[in-house]
């Protein structure tokens, strides 16, 4: 906490006061150039983007997985499993053997119709958050899926409930936590990811930790600032996003 | 019959869909010549490996890869067992408070956390040091070892020590016959996780590091420049995920 708690601090104070300023120099400067800019908002806009895409993308993904490997032995789920310890980086790297120009995709389907590889929607990035996360996501599932779950849905089944019925009245009810807790993960982590937008992603927009890293990277004194800014707006949209959804769940759960 | 048609069908497309892409990285890093629309290389070689270790300065990366993340381990562990112990003993499960407040670190970007500490770490003349990435990695590893270590304590614990104090054994011998014992394979699920986020950083090492290479960091301008260049490093990064993986499996199942 104590190391987190400087880290938020140190880039407030950047945020705020200019590169050799004291106390008394502080400024808003760097959150109203911020604001004007329009690489930020776009930044902003493909960052949530991102974020919002990947996520419901892997949620369904990961459910799916899920159920698939419900019935499936250790052998199996440890195959599905090898996504997750894994660098984001290295499924980069993959992405890019697969799908880059030239890529394996190409050559076995021919030329593929779209650009996957830093096009501007940020589709690269997406692929790999979702091949990366769905396991994960799907490894949270299968926790809530024991045996006290299979004999639920077999005594809804006895009592003549219909399939449909006991995925809403039985199997939801038991992966909607775990969902969501997953989900809400991917999600932080997307909007503050910076390794994978910056080999896969777009030149522009920036993804907004590669907007502050390129921030940094043109003027130093402005850009720290800037840069400074741009993070905590990322780190806060993650935060509100957890609570947010942390409180719908439980919400769901009271109700 | 059906039935076992239809998991054999479901085996091989989980291979497919998440061994095969490793498999082709491994030929990729090997593919000295590799031209279209041809479907296996035209030459295999050494290249990419000569160039990362050449240019990519892999091989001080790797080395400082692999102290930094053993470092963050042992550091994240040592920090979080009095931490999750006070929290697990007294609380099982722990109160949404400390859990919320223990992964707030989690939810934000790396990049900002290696920024933030920068100029601190300046003042305390550990910037572009191992130490300072250590401990920057640190942020991001104490929270997943502590929310792990507080679901191996609790009362059972508790029980378990008491009746072996109660039999007067040491605190040494308790620790090392009931507490060790008792926590190995969560203790080695948390040592794997610190492990691994530290082995993955980017955005605290590129902050803190500055010159100094981790494995991401060198890696990085090769996935846009030179893919097998960037295959290359990948199987050097995958290698010790591996690796731990395969210790940790073993000692959450052998005795410490």
């Amino acid at each position: 906490m104590v190391l987190f708690g400087g880290a938020l601090i140190g880039a407030l104070k950047v945020s705020l006061i200019p590169l050799g300023g004291g106390a008394g120099d502080a400024t808003l400067d760097s959150w109203t150039d911020l604001l004007r800019d329009p690489a930020f908002r776009d930044g902003l806009f493909l960052t949530l983007r991102i974020a919002a895409v990947s996520t419901v993308l892997a949620a369904v993904a990961g459910l799916g997985l899920a159920m698939a490997l419900r019935r499936h032995g250790t052998t199996s789920r440890a195959v599905a499993s090898l996504p997750i310890p894994i660098p984001h980086l290295l499924v980069a790297v993959i992405a890019v053997v697969w799908l880059g120009p030239g890529g394996l995709a190409d050559r076995t389907l021919g030329v593929l119709p779209f650009d996957v590889i830093r096009d501007g929607g940020g589709l690269g990035v997406i692929g790999v958050y979702v091949y990366k996360e769905a396991p994960f996501i799907a490894l949270l599932v299968l926790g809530s899926m024991g045996t006290a779950l299979a004999e639920r849905e077999e005594a809804a089944a006895v009592l003549g409930v219909d399939r449909l019925h006991s995925t809403a009245w039985v199997l939801w009810p038991a992966v909607r936590r775990p969902l969501v807790i997953g989900s809400v993960i991917v999600a932080a982590f997307a909007i503050g990811a910076f390794e994978v937008p910056l080999a896969i992603g777009p030149n522009y927009p920036p993804a907004l930790s590669a907007y502050a890293f390129e921030a940094t990277s043109g003027d130093v004194i402005a850009g720290e600032g800037r840069a400074a800014a741009a993070l905590l707006i990322a780190g806060l949209l993650a935060t509100v996003l957890a609570l947010v959804a942390v409180r719908a769940a439980r919400g769901v759960d009271d109700a | 019959m059906r039935e076992r048609t239809a998991r054999i069908a479901g085996s091989v497309a989980l291979a497919a869909l998440f061994v095969l892409p490793l498999a082709v990285l491994a030929l990729q890093a090997v593919a000295d010549s590799w031209s279209a629309p041809g479907v296996l290389p035209d030459n295999l070689g050494t290249r990419g490996f000569d160039v990362a270790l050449r240019s990519g300065r892999a091989g001080e990366a790797l080395a400082n890869s692999i102290v930094i993340a053993l470092a963050t381990t042992v550091v994240a562990l040592v920090i979080a067992w009095p931490a999750a112990r006070a929290i697990g003993m007294r609380f099982q499960p722990p109160p949404t408070v400390f859990v919320v407040a223990l992964a707030l670190p989690l939810l934000m970007p790396s990049y900002l956390a290696g920024f933030g500490l920068t100029e601190w770490f300046i003042r305390l003349g550990i910037d572009g040091t191992l130490v300072g990435v250590v401990l920057s990695h640190v942020t991001f590893a104490l929270p997943y070892a502590v929310l792990i270590l507080i679901s191996g304590f609790g009362r059972e614990l508790n029980s378990l020590e008491e009746m072996a104090a109660a039999s007067g054994v040491g605190p040494l011998e308790r620790l090392r016959w009931v507490t060790l014992p008792s926590l190995r394979p969560t203790l080695a699920i948390a040592a794997l996780l610190a492990f691994l986020v530290s082995w993955s950083q980017y955005g605290t090492s590129l902050a803190i590091g500055g010159g100094l290479p981790t494995l991401p960091v060198a890696m990085l301008p090769f996935v846009r420049t030179d893919p097998q260049v960037a295959a290359a490093m990948a199987i050097l990064f995958l290698a010790p995920c591996v690796v731990a993986l395969a210790v940790v499996a073993r000692s959450a199942r052998s005795p410490l």
